[in-house]
């Protein structure tokens, strides 16, 4: 499910149904790498919009956590944190961070949930069927990851 | 000759029929392209979903195989591109072509990619389950069949529309 009003009214229904939210992470800066950072940020939003299609009834995809890239780590993390704490109160016992920013790897222990991590591909370019082609691998990367969490215990929030 | 004198149109009246006449048609000239233009997008009626090739019925097995497929959608004013996949497979000599889409919650459902419920179709979210004819198997979250598609088979090619819900 995504974040419209269409779909939060399924949400609303059927919230015993719907325990996994997918924050995308996606870093904003206007000085250095510029076009690397809006490539990272489709990419990402790419391969959201794939997995929420995929696991429509059980995923609810939040808009992203957009931050500026150069602000410290270690503050990011925080909000983040917030952001986990938020939810899983509200009933989203897994959290899944999706990004392509490799800075979150560096704090990957930290973090409350499951991060995801994939290397961005350079979508822009690309013929629709490569296209599909790419995302469909990618999914078959994903969709286990999911499922798998799914099958053990969602993590204790301190 | 006499009804023509009866008939006499002044100068001033011809002038005003004229004017009236021609400003009428001026007006209608520039105000019924406007209100069609405006209409358009409603007459053309926005569901109406043409149907696309799929797959050549060569490739069909009794084995349901997934098929993407996209095509252009018309939602009113605004066209996109839509991808969408469907589960074929034979049965005898007719083809079935089942939506993925799960009835209970929208997940995209797999055939046979759960071992422990072999040749059904799986649903990863709330595991949901439905046979081969798409039937969904009792004591599961879904509780209607999937949607089959509207479906044409011409010269070996097979054409699909709309997904329609059964009960």
């Amino acid at each position: 499910m995504k974040w419209t009003m269409q779909d939060i009214d399924t949400y609303l229904q059927a919230k015993e149904y719907v325990d996994t939210a997918v924050i995308p992470l996606i870093p904003i800066d206007l000085k250095e790498d510029v076009k690397q950072k809006v490539s990272m940020g489709t990419f990402i939003s790419t391969m959201a919009d794939a997995i929420e299609r995929q696991f429509k009834g059980r995923v609810l995809l939040f808009p992203a956590f957009t931050y500026i890239k150069n602000q410290p780590l270690e503050k990011r993390k925080s909000e983040l944190i917030d952001w986990d704490r938020h939810v899983y109160e509200q009933g989203f016992k897994h959290v899944v961070y999706l990004t392509a920013d490799g800075d979150w790897k560096q704090v990957e222990d930290e973090l409350p949930d499951m991060l995801v991590w994939l290397p961005a591909l350079p979508f822009e370019n690309m013929e629709d069927r490569y296209l599909k082609q790419m995302i469909d691998q990618q999914m078959k990367q994903i969709i286990p990851l999911l499922t798998n969490k799914w099958q053990s215990e969602p993590k204790q929030r301190p | 000759m006499s009804s023509e004198k009866e008939h006499r149109v002044s100068r001033r009246q011809f002038l005003t029929y004229t004017l009236t006449g021609v400003g009428g048609f001026m007006a209608a000239g520039i105000a019924l392209p406007l209100t069609r233009f405006a209409l358009d997008p409603a007459l053309e009626g926005g569901d109406e979903q043409e149907m696309v090739a799929v797959a050549s019925v060569d490739e069909l097995t009794e084995e349901p195989q997934r098929f993407d497929y996209s095509f252009e959608q018309e939602d009113a004013w605004h066209t996109s591109e839509v991808t969408q996949t469907a589960w074929l497979y034979l049965d005898g000599d007719e083809v079935v072509a089942l939506s993925p889409v799960c009835t209970h919650l929208g997940c995209t459902v797999d055939w046979d990619s759960n071992e422990d419920f072999p040749n059904q179709f799986f649903c990863p979210c709330h595991g949901g389950r439905f046979e081969k004819d798409g039937v969904n198997v009792a004591g599961t979250p879904p509780t209607r069949p999937l949607d089959v598609y509207e479906m044409e088979v011409r010269d070996g090619t097979v054409y699909l529309g709309r997904p329609i819900s059964r009960d």
